[in-house]
């Protein structure tokens, strides 16, 4: 599939594309056979349990990973990791706050900057911006040992931006933090994906998320891709409007397309019934047979 | 901008060491004492070896073990660095040459070598050993300080674990140390000890920095050689592993 497919990239230019990717850990088939793609400026989440092969995937596409079979490509262009010019459109965010503890927030930055070739005032002012972008002038001088989690995060975000990528990549960017620090994370994230005009890449196992943020959502379960679109595609797939209905000590769901059809197949029932908006849950429930535990 | 792996890379080492520094220097400082406590004034005290006394021997030993020692620790550095505090990403994901990061660490390790040099400096004044310190001793010592900090640096990127890099410093290290001329001259040992410590490179290094350091000592220059090649060949091992390491 070429770049000139613009429906390839829900109607934007190709960002990354990824045809037939696989990769194994030993007999564990990690990733199988997977293909999408991702439009520029797009916010593309990638949906799936723990264990589906979301980061094999992300390191795949960055290069961390060599992958078995399949390729990527960038602007058209094989991705090769050994190519440095890629790297620099990339700016990624691990799973894991891989920062040093012992130096400070600036120094954190400052290494990162030197490693992709910046220096002088150039480096020294985007390490400003950056700070302030992630709301941490204040913090500038504290080693981060000392900040907060929800800093740890922001600061690796901040380090991702600092050579002004093109592609953000972030590994599960709100795990492990508080309910209302991840509602503020969903803002940056949205903020740095219209501010800074980057198409952000993430993983996630929260349904809320991918449905709170994404312009697109591909659901994968165990190394395979099961659906892809909009959040909204995706719901409308199976339906806009569900009932719950318990029969039993068990909670059954029937899909409709719209919500007269629901309510007629309603006057039908002689049981509790609760109807309501299909969720990405519902999709997935759908598609799998099971829940994505939260 | 030129070589900005190999830069970035030492300036994030030397920015962390200059936070750990008195820690740094500490616990170097010990070990050397405790030898030169135990063998050089306990076991040795009053022998000579090879016309020497037995100190002015020992102390040369003592610099070339803890300047490997030190250069060596990278490796426990940059394991902890890749499993768990998984930093060693960021250098994997920098738009730079995979060698630039042999060279960045093993420029640090070099720099860790150092400090040994300037106890053991110290220790010569407070034990009245005349150590000569010229040209010769300064390349023999960069060429041992960088074999073993590309050694460490290997170690750390063919072990999957902590414990990994614990094995190979108890059948590689701790052997070395005791067994390349350290404490004793190679020579007074019996065949099958002289055959495994002509595999250690500290036999080599060892011979030669006691020869740059003692005075009016005869000097093996084809030494240089061979510590010139030893490196070359660890840094072409290491060039490999590192095109090939993943996470």
């Amino acid at each position: 599939m070429s770049c000139a497919d613009a429906l390839s990239c829900n109607n934007r230019r190709c960002e990354i594309e990824v045809s037939s990717l696989s990769r194994s850990f030993g007999n564990t088939v990690a990733v199988d056979d997977i293909s999408f793609n991702v439009g520029r400026g797009e916010l593309f989440a990638f949906l799936g349990p723990n264990g589906a092969g979301k980061t094999t995937t992300i390191n795949m596409l960055i290069g961390l990973l060599i992958p078995d079979s399949g390729e990527v490509r960038y602007h058209g262009q094989q991705f090769d990791p050994k190519q440095l010019a890629v790297k620099r459109l990339i700016g990624v965010v691990p799973q894991h706050n891989n920062l040093d503890r012992e130096l400070t927030a600036a120094e954190n930055l400052l290494i990162h900057g030197r490693l992709f070739g910046m220096s002088g005032k150039q480096l020294h002012q985007r390490i400003d911006t950056c700070l302030a972008f992630a709301d941490l002038t204040a913090k500038r001088d504290t080693p981060t040992a000392k900040l907060s989690g929800g800093m740890k995060r922001k600061l690796v975000i901040a380090r991702a931006l600092l050579h002004q990528p093109e592609i953000l990549f972030l590994d599960e960017p709100t795990v492990g933090l508080d309910p209302h620090s991840r509602r503020k994370m969903w803002a940056f994230l949205r903020r740095i994906n219209k501010e800074q005009k980057c198409t952000v890449f993430l993983t996630t196992h929260y349904i809320e998320e991918a449905e709170a943020l994404a312009d697109r959502v591909l659901i994968i379960d165990q190394a395979r891709v099961i659906a892809e679109g909009s959040p909204q595609q995706l719901k409308q797939s199976a339906g806009n409007v569900v009932l719950d209905i318990y029969r039993d000590d068990d909670i059954c769901n029937e899909f409709f397309a719209d919500r007269p059809a629901a309510l007629q197949r309603l006057e039908q029932l002689d049981t509790s019934v609760r109807i309501r908006e299909t969720t990405l849950e519902d999709v997935f429930l759908q598609l799998t047979g099971k829940r994505l535990e939260p | 901008m030129i070589l900005a792996g190999v830069r970035g890379i030492y300036l994030r080492e030397i920015l962390i060491l200059r936070r750990k520094l008195i820690k740094t220097l500490m616990a170097a400082a010990i070990s050397p004492a405790l030898f030169l406590l135990a063998f050089g004034y306990g076991v040795g005290r009053g022998t000579q070896i090879s016309g020497v006394d037995y100190l002015a021997f020992l102390l040369p030993g003592l610099l070339t073990m803890s300047s490997m020692n030190q250069a060596y620790s990278i490796a426990t550095e940059i394991n902890i660095s890749r499993f768990y505090f998984k930093v060693f990403e960021e250098y994997l994901l920098a738009p730079i040459q995979r060698w630039e990061i042999i060279i960045g660490e093993t420029c640090y390790g070099i720099t860790k070598g150092l400090i040994p040099v300037l106890i053991i400096g110290l220790y010569s004044l407070l034990t009245g050993v005349t150590l000569s310190f010229g040209p010769l001793f300064l390349v023999a010592l960069l060429l041992h300080l960088t074999i073993f900090a590309l050694l460490g640096f290997i170690a750390a990127m063919i072990v999957k674990s902590h414990s990994d890099q614990a094995t190979i410093n108890a059948f590689l290290i701790t052997p070395m140390m005791f067994l390349s001329g350290t404490f004793f001259p190679v020579e007074q040992m019996p065949m099958a000890i002289r055959a495994v410590a002509s595999i250690f490179p500290l036999t080599y290094s060892t011979q030669l920095i006691r020869a740059a350091l003692t005075p009016g000592a005869e000097v093996n220059l084809a030494l240089l050689g061979t510590l010139t090649v030893i490196a070359m060949v660890l840094f072409l091992i290491a060039k490999q592993i590192v095109a090939r390491v993943e996470l």
